[in-house]
């Protein structure tokens, strides 16, 4: 059995997210340049083919960006997430037509390099009004870029989950030097407000989401430092194959219940911090509910031939009530302890 | 964030969704596709509707004239005993190389670029043939006076069809490149009466402009120079260390 394999390889629901995500992009691009050939018949080709990749790759973006917060408060999105490097490639791959088309237009077959050309012909860095934009989309491409080609799970390996997960924070960047690159490029000649209100609707959008959920993260963070066992919650109170997530000491927690049993391990799943609490036991695996990688309760180590490990944590049960020793035993190997019910 | 009800459970690598989330994937799904149809119709819709510009791209006509540079090149076709005045420039963002044939009259073959009545061709030097009949067009300078605008400099070529937008902001980088390549920079003004006007840009002694007014191009300018007439087009002549940004 080769899980993890299962897990980053093509398989049928692959393939249907894959087939949602080109049916409404591909919808979104001919709608974009047919209408506006109607619409707007005096603009350009070129002019439409850049706007309609552009904007396609901005909209896709906040897709992209609430896929995560909206998991966190409703786990009924988590299929979104559940692919969600390929929304981050087709991203890229349509910012690259659009940055693409526009480089070409605009700086080739000129007297300059053309990307030499992109950095300096607008020296108006003095001026919000005229500040070039042009460079801002560029950088955001670059980071899009680096994102895409470190998507696969290769590379997390390769760089250490930490460093892959900082540079994939790197979206956010990239998402702020694009609102700059739109509001400072294209708001700038064209003046119906509604397309600044999209804009900002996308923002406050993304922006609340964001808050809620982290709302949520931190009301669950704000318990004081604890020693030795620290009770929990009420043994009724987790269902079955199903875990408890409880902050101790600034670590996340899960507490599982299953067959009788308790374990604890901790919530953060070794492949990319998906909320390991927010799983199920599966062919009694705690498995992560992002992508599917599983643990064993007992031990926090992944099924062979996988190595993975999480940290697991003493439990204890005392009329009914379910306590759990903040201090980590798992990582050495010892078993937690896990009491009949 | 802890369950409560039975929800059902998502594994991505099983065949199917489970039963229970399937009818709320279908939702999903319809909302996904819905915000990409009406957000690519709301966006077709508020876009600016542009003017209309030509580039006859892929399409080149023979013409027959006479070589000028009035600063810029230009070619003055002699039809029905008027002149018709038609700027030239090279492909890309390039000016035309017509050094060679100023004063002389030439056929070529040119790609036409139109907007507002004002014309101009998209050539390759090397179809330019010298003719051998005399040939004195030139056009006619008709000093106006010395006039304050406040306007927008963009390149002509992009401006009169190549690129459409072909000015403001979102266009001054290609602007750039094209007046330091040799395009003739134009200045969008409004005369006295508020109505639209372009004007070709030359020094203060009258010569062609390039890299001198880069720094000016696609924002709101002030500009007070001798302003003449050559034919169908305006020339105002400043220095460019005299403009001021507004
Ligand atoms: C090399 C990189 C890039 C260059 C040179 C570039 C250039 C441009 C230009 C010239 C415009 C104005 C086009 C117009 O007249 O309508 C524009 C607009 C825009 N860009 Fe970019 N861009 C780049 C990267 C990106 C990326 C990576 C994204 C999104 C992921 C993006 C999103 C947009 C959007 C949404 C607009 C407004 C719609 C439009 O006018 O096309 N750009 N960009
Ligand atoms: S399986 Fe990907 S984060 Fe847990």
């Amino acid at each position: 059995m080769s899980l993890r394999y299962r897990a980053i390889s093509w398989n049928p629901q692959k393939r249907r997210y894959d087939a949602v995500m080109a049916a409404s992009s591909g919808l979104y691009l001919a709608l974009f340049v047919g209408v506006s050939a109607f619409t707007n018949p005096n603009a350009t080709i070129e002019t439409l083919l850049i706007r309609a990749f552009g904007t396609a790759a901005l909209l896709l973006l906040h897709v992209i960006l609430l896929i995560g917060p909206l998991c966190r408060l409703q786990p009924r999105f988590l299929p979104l997430l559940y692919n969600r490097r390929h929304l981050g490639v087709t991203t890229f791959v349509m910012g690259l037509a659009h940055g693409g088309f526009a480089l070409f237009q605009f700086h080739a077959l000129g007297d300059t390099n053309p990307l030499v050309s992109l950095l300096i012909s607008n020296r108006r860095f003095d001026s919000l009004a005229n500040f070039p934009f042009q460079p801002l989309g560029f950088i955001a491409l670059v980071i899009l870029f680096l994102m895409a080609a470190t998507s696969h799970d290769f590379w997390l390996k390769q760089l250490s989950p930490v460093m892959w997960k900082r540079l994939h924070m790197l979206v956010y960047a990239a998402y702020a030097l694009l609102i700059a690159h739109v509001a400072l490029g294209v708001l700038q000649a064209e003046t119906n407000p509604l397309l600044a209100g999209v804009l900002a609707a996308g923002m406050i959008v993304v922006l609340t989401v964001h808050l809620l959920a982290a709302q949520r993260e931190h009301a669950m963070d704000k318990q004081p430092f604890e020693t030795g066992f620290v009770a929990v919650c009420a043994l009724g109170e987790i269902p079955e194959k199903r875990a408890r997530v409880i902050s101790l000491n600034g670590e996340r927690i899960a507490v599982f219940k299953h067959d009788g049993k308790l374990s604890a391990l901790s919530n953060v799943c070794q492949h990319q911090n998906g909320p390991l609490g927010e799983g199920r036991i599966v062919d009694g695996c705690v498995t992560c509910p992002w992508h599917g990688y599983q643990y064993l309760p007992e031990t926090g180590v992944s099924p062979p031939p996988f190595k993975e490990r999480v940290a697991t944590y003493r439990v204890k049960l005392i009329d009914g009530v379910v306590y759990v020793n903040p201090e980590p035993v798992g990582q050495d190997g010892i078993l937690s302890y896990t009491p009949s019910v | 964030m802890n369950p409560t009800e039975d929800e059902p459970f998502y594994i991505g690598y099983q065949p199917q969704p489970p039963v229970g989330l399937r009818r709320w994937l279908r939702i999903v799904i319809v909302a996904l596709l819905a915000l990409a149809i009406s957000t690519a119709l709301l966006l077709a819709f508020t876009f600016r509707r542009l003017p209309l510009s030509v580039f006859e791209f892929g399409v080149e006509r023979e013409y027959v004239g006479v070589i000028r540079a009035q600063p810029y090149p230009l070619l003055l076709i002699k039809r029905d005993d008027r002149l018709e005045q038609f700027w030239l420039v090279g492909s890309g963002k390039h000016a035309a190389d017509v050094n060679a044939f100023v004063g002389q009259s030439v056929k070529l073959r040119g790609t036409l670029i139109t907007r507002d009545g004002l014309r101009m061709l998209e050539i390759n030097s090397s179809t330019i043939k010298r003719l051998n009949h005399a040939s004195a067009e030139a056009l006619p300078t008709e000093s106006l006076g010395r006039f304050t605008f406040v306007g927008e400099i963009v390149d002509s070529k992009c401006y009169l069809g190549v690129m459409n937008p072909g000015h403001t902001k979102p266009h001054r980088e290609c602007a750039v490149r094209c007046i330091s390549g040799g395009v003739p920079p134009l200045f969008l003004a409004h005369d006295s009466q508020g109505q639209a006007i372009a004007l070709q840009l030359a020094d203060a002694q009258g010569e062609p402009l390039s890299k001198e007014v880069l720094d000016f191009v696609a924002e709101p300018i002030e500009i007070t120079g001798e302003v003449s007439r050559q034919g169908e087009w305006l020339t105002l002549r400043a220095n460019p260390d005299t403009y001021t940004r507004k």
